[in-house]
């Protein structure tokens, strides 16, 4: 009957109604009023926030934005200013002062009744928070990339997979009229058969020194931020530069992989697969803490033949964004832009018999519909996965400095029991990655 | 005192290991440097190539003075003969007949020649000399000296429109492509390397003859380039001699960056060693550039391993992890299989072992043992887990050497 939730979450949601206590939400997430996740279309979508800095915050406005539709009323930071700053604008939002404050996700999900969360943490993190949730059974919009390792991915698929939960992933991209044009001439053969792809994404995390250990401030509770990552002294590093650190992110390759790698996958009908072989070259820092690479260039060999160079975009052609060659021309697109090797391929209209391309304008309103009909939302967990994995598979060849031979059916490394340890990172105790 | 006797010994005896891992090489070839005049910094550049010749233990190598400007040019009378390569870092007033056709005669010989830089400036009158080197730009050429040779879309193109010979855009980072990778010269290296900050020449021309361009480079309208693929690495045949032509390593007052470019200075060793001998037998250091970025030697010399891990011992977070990034190289490049893996964890333990490398370095080199180590690390990192310090790294890196534990 109940095709989200579980009958029991069901009654229990109702035995927490009917004893009145105290953490009762003031909304009833429309799962507890026997809709089972198919929401009439008066009813808002309960949600939640975990990681309200500068992107969380964002996408919080961005979904308040869609008026009548979403109501937040609870969020969740290890920074106290940040949860106290997202209370404010959903505090002002609701007219109330109800808005829930948690600093640790486990007890936010635990005590929170929502129908959908809004996630948007260092990526060190999203192996253990988004499968919680999806472990709750909650729709996630989830920041990309996806994950910090191969290995967190396969656990979120999982663990999204298995509750059958509505995932939207923050590549945005997607729901933008160029990508969608450029990816829908492509997949209909308007360059032809598709050769090669140039994905350029940018430079970045150029250093800072190594800045002297400061006092953590009172409201940020520093151990929680780290979690599963080595314990280090604060430095005053940590929200939106946490970027430029291997322990937390590949730097600009993996930020920018959630959109351009995931694009060209798009376009080029790679989006549930992976590549067979991976090689490049990274350049590293050679001062202060920052050390994720600041330049990269390295190919992957797709079983059809195709190969995807990924780099920093002042080393191709086209520069930034995506960049399929086919047998009958080019076609480029990147932020606010879209070429070809021939204008007229641009004017090309597709027809009713060809094939359409999933369309979003609206990529918060197309999670809020997908929650809404139980359909899959345009970014579904599957391809951020395959998206992610490329520039993590290329941070493997990097840092190896091997020839990565990938099972993108059985999702292992070939052959390499070295470069195989490489696809997840040890956590610290006392987190660990659940099995699902 | 007695502790750092100690390392000072274990450091000398890991020295001696690995120079004992290094193929012997004699200084059998002859090299002679020739320079004195030029528009460029020769006082800085002559010696710099005098010690990158010599530091491939391939060649000992002299160098040869002109005279001054307006000094009397019958006097310069080098024996080219003695030699077995000619490295010109010359761009002048023309040399003594007597002079020009010894050097003719020792090319035509067998003789290798380097021209290095502006060395293709130089001696735009001498038909020879311009046969020997191919192209050659600026000196007033024009269409006369031959046409101008580059590629577009990947066709070689030879271009005999007017115009001058020699030109080149604002001094930038630039990414070399190599034309023929089975050429003993770049043979090994990546196919496409980014070379350090230099002057990318443009517009040469020349005879052209008995040449190959074995490496060229996008000359980018944006740094107020030609647009074209311009010739970089040349090789040329005169005679039995052979003649290695690069238009790279434009000199600063104290060197500079084209000349610290690790793509530079190996591509010059390895272009003399050829010109010289017809092969290469030098390795690919660890550190040449590649597609991804460039990479500076800034004394002009590759660092040894054991000076690499010396500096990690001493390190300490507020301080350079350039020799870090360096090993790391080296592993990269060096250890593809479990014994070459071994090879480096051993010299890695030996720095953990030590009472006077430091957390932080250890900390480094724990990360780097989690994925390329073996079980010969086990033991040390269980002695290092029971520091407070260097626990939470020491157990990271038991956790990926032991998943199942």
């Amino acid at each position: 009957m109940l095709d989200k939730s579980t009958r029991r979450d069901f009654l229990k949601r109702s035995a927490t109604v009917a004893t009145g206590a105290l953490i009762l939400p003031q909304i009833i997430p429309s799962t507890a009023l026997g809709m089972g996740g198919k929401l009439p279309p008066s009813d808002r979508i309960v949600m939640g926030g975990i990681g309200l800095g500068s992107q969380g915050t964002s996408n919080m406005r961005t979904f308040l934005e869609h008026k009548h539709q979403v109501q937040f009323v609870a969020v969740c930071d290890v920074d106290a200013k940040n949860a106290a700053n997202a209370k404010g604008i959903i505090d002002a939002e609701n007219k109330s002062n109800d808005c829930r404050i948690y600093g640790d996700y486990r007890e936010f999900l635990e005590k929170e009744k929502l129908d959908a969360v809004s996630i948007a943490l260092p990526d060190h993190w999203h192996g253990l928070i988004y499968s919680a949730a999806a472990n709750k059974k909650l729709d996630v919009y989830g920041e990309k990339p996806i994950c910090r390792t191969i290995k967190d991915g396969q656990t979120i698929v999982n663990a999204v997979e298995k509750n059958n939960i509505i995932w939207q992933t923050g590549s945005w991209q997607r729901s933008q009229s160029n990508f969608h044009h450029a990816v829908e001439l492509v997949r209909n053969g308007r360059i032809g058969k598709i050769k090669t792809i140039e994905v350029g994404l940018p430079n970045g995390g150029r250093g800072i020194g190594t800045p002297p250990i400061k006092e953590v401030p009172a409201e940020l509770n520093w151990d929680m931020w780290l979690g599963p990552a080595l314990k280090v002294p604060y430095r005053g590093v940590s929200h939106w530069n946490w970027r430029w650190m291997l322990d937390y992110s590949g730097g600009q390759l993996t930020d920018w992989a959630g959109h351009h790698i995931d694009i060209a996958n798009w376009g080029a009908d790679l989006e549930h697969t992976g590549p067979i072989e991976i090689s490049g070259e990274g350049v590293y820092p050679t001062e202060g803490i920052y050390n994720v690479p600041v330049e990269y260039d390295f190919l992957c060999k797709y079983a059809n033949g195709i190969e995807m160079r990924v780099a920093n975009s002042a080393r191709l052609v086209h520069g930034g964004g995506a960049t399929w060659y086919g047998e009958k021309g080019w076609i480029n697109v990147d932020r606010g832009r879209i070429e070809a090797s021939d204008p007229k391929i641009l004017q090309e209209v597709i027809g009713p018999n060809e094939i359409q391309i999933y369309k979003s304008d609206d990529h918060w309103q197309n999670f809020i519909d997908c929650v809404r009909s139980r359909k899959q939302a345009i970014a579904p967990i599957q391809v951020a996965y395959r998206a992610i994995s490329v520039a993590l598979l290329g941070e493997i060849a990097m840092t190896t400095g091997q020839k990565i031979q990938w099972d993108p059916e059985k999702e292992v490394i070939i052959g390499n029991p070295v470069a195989s340890r490489l696809l997840s990172r040890p956590y610290r105790q006392p987190w660990s990655l659940p099995t699902i | 005192m007695k502790k750092i006797y100690l390392i000072l010994l274990v450091f000398a005896g890991l020295l001696t290991v690995f120079n004992a891992c290094q193929p012997k090489k004699s200084t059998s070839y002859k090299a002679l440097i020739v320079t004195g005049q030029n528009n460029h910094y020769w006082k800085s550049s002559s010696p710099i190539l005098q010690q990158l010749l010599e530091q491939t233990g391939l060649f000992t190598a002299d160098i040869a003075k002109s005279p001054e400007k307006g000094g009397d040019m019958n006097s310069f009378n080098p024996d080219f003969s003695k030699y077995n390569v000619i490295v010109i870092d010359y761009n002048g007033e023309s040399w003594s007949e007597k002079t020009k056709s010894a050097f003719v005669e020792y090319v035509k010989n067998g003789g290798g020649v380097v021209s290095y830089h502006a060395g293709d400036n130089s001696f735009p009158e001498w038909k020879e000399y311009n046969e020997m080197i191919g192209l050659g730009g600026w000196g007033d050429r024009t269409e006369k000296d031959g046409p101008y040779i580059y590629f577009k879309h990947d066709s070689l193109i030879t271009d005999s429109s007017a115009g001058r010979g020699g030109n080149h855009g604002k001094r930038h980072e630039f990414e070399i492509r190599n034309r023929n990778t089975e050429h003993p010269i770049t043979k090994g290296l990546p196919q496409r390397w980014v070379h350090g900050t230099d002057e990318l020449y443009a517009q040469l021309r020349g005879p052209g003859k008995n040449m190959e361009i074995i490496a060229s480079a996008y000359s980018d309208t944006a740094q107020n380039g030609t647009g074209r693929d311009e010739p970089i690495l040349m090789t040329i045949s005169y005679g039995k001699g052979r003649i290695f032509h690069s238009t790279l390593g434009h000199p600063d007052e104290d060197g500079g960056p084209a000349l610290q470019c690790v793509g530079f200075i190996t591509t010059f060793q390895r272009g003399a060693e050829w010109a010289a001998t017809g092969n290469v037998t030098q390795k690919i250091p660890y550190d040449f550039p590649t597609a991804a970025g460039s990479s500076y030697r800034p004394d002009f010399k590759e660092l040894t391993l054991q000076e690499d891990l010396a500096k990690i011992a001493q390190y300490d977070i507020s301080k350079s992890t350039k020799y870090f990034t360096d090993l790391q190289s080296r592993i990269r490049h060096e250890a593809k299989t479990a014994a070459e893996f071994q090879q480096f964890e051993k010299q890695l333990i030996k720095v953990l072992e030590s009472k006077e490398a430091t957390d932080d370095g250890k900390r480094l080199l724990l990360r780097e043992i989690s994925w390329m180590g073996s079980e010969l690390s086990i033991p040390i990192i269980h002695e290092l887990a029971k520091s407070e310090s260097l626990k939470d790294a020491a157990e990271y890196a038991l956790a990926r050497l032991q998943p199942t534990k």
